[in-house]
């Protein structure tokens, strides 16, 4: 990893994110404005899944609804992501948050595609029973709180310092 | 008692130290203030897109609005609770700084472009409730709003990036260094 990470840093696409102040700042502002619209898609998707939103609406009409945005607005953070990876690899790579954030965020994208696939496949089933499954309305709170952690723990790349030994990011 | 004089009151309180002191305290309150101000963007971003007629627009404006508006507020305190917090470690930095003082008068425009929103089109809402998009002034608004919030985003952003904890002096004589074992 360190040796990718020596790689990315020489590569002349993160020279130039290096030398030019604005561009992680803009970034990551962007990362933020989808993470807003990916934040609010499964909070109403969960919401109606657990009664408290959107009841006029059935699951398939609510998922219709926020489901493209989830993907469209996912798509915007790999694409910001992937960015800040390569202009500041050793401050993403190394660090311990960005990891445990990684395998989240693959729990959560996998979780969100299984939903709508099997939601496409059996409609009715899920109209009529799974989605009142007290299981399910579990499972809803799960994948909020799945995502609220993966907000935070980008956050916390920032900071990695804080996991002491587990750390391998240069200090800011 | 002149505003410097209040800043470093702030700074010097309990709270603010406590928050500097700690390894752990201000990096959990600044992902906080991310998740609340993602959410609270998020939500406003879905009423506004309803009255700009994008999206949403097979639900009556009013059900989308009272489904929604509710959890806005609940990550708006999130939101300001965090911010204060932060504020009150480095008052005198953020207060002096331009991309903080461009974000406070940002939000207060935003407060402002929703009071609009309830003096025009929010007065005639049973009109146009379930019609595919808002009278103009409605969208008018629902466009400044996603400006606005958009721009604030950026602005809190920048804040981080130009008031460096390197400012940020611990109140003892801590070595971060320490605090790890060798």
């Amino acid at each position: 990893m360190t040796a990718l990470t020596e790689w990315l840093s020489q590569t002349s696409i993160s020279l130039a994110i290096q030398t030019h102040d604005w561009v992680i700042p803009t970034v990551q502002s962007v990362h933020i404005v989808a993470i807003g619209v990916v934040l609010a898609s499964v909070f109403m998707i969960d919401l109606r899944i657990l009664g408290l939103a959107g009841r006029d609406q059935s699951l398939t009409e609510t998922t219709g609804r926020f489901g493209p945005w989830l993907s469209g607005a996912l798509c915007v953070l790999l694409a910001t992501g992937v960015l800040m990876v390569i202009g500041e690899p050793a401050r993403e790579l190394l660090a311990f948050s960005f990891w445990l954030k990684m395998f989240l965020v693959a729990v959560g994208t996998v979780t969100a595609a299984v939903f709508q696939i099997s939601l496409r496949r059996n409609e009715i089933q899920w109209e009529q029973s799974v989605a009142k499954r007290r299981t399910t309305k579990w499972l809803a709170l799960a994948t909020l709180l799945i995502w609220v952690c993966i907000v935070i723990l980008g956050r916390l790349i920032a900071y990695d310092h804080i996991w002491g030994a587990w750390s391998r990011a240069p200090k800011a | 008692m002149n505003i410097s004089d209040l800043l470093g009151s702030v700074e010097g309180s309990t709270v603010a130290t406590t928050i500097r002191n700690s390894l752990y305290l201000f990096p959990l309150i600044e992902s906080f203030h991310v998740v609340g101000l993602s959410m609270v963007f998020g939500t406003i971003a879905i009423i506004d897109l309803r009255l700009l007629g994008i999206a949403s627009t097979r639900r009556p404006f009013t059900r989308v609005a009272s489904d929604i508006l509710k959890w806005t507020w609940v990550a708006f305190g999130l939101t300001v609770t965090t911010g204060l917090l932060m504020f009150i470690t480095n008052a005198d930095v953020y207060y002096h700084n331009f991309f903080f003082r461009s974000k406070m008068a940002l939000l207060a425009l935003a407060g402002i472009n929703m009071l609009m929103f309830e003096l025009t089109a929010g007065r005639s809402v049973h009109r146009w409730d379930k019609d595919q998009s808002a009278p103009l002034a409605g969208k008018t608004v629902a466009a400044v709003s996603l400006l606005l919030w958009i721009t604030i985003i950026f602005m809190g952003r920048w804040i981080g990036f130009t008031t460096s904890r390197a400012n940020l002096k611990p109140d003892t004589d801590v070595n971060i260094e320490d605090l790890f074992p060798k």
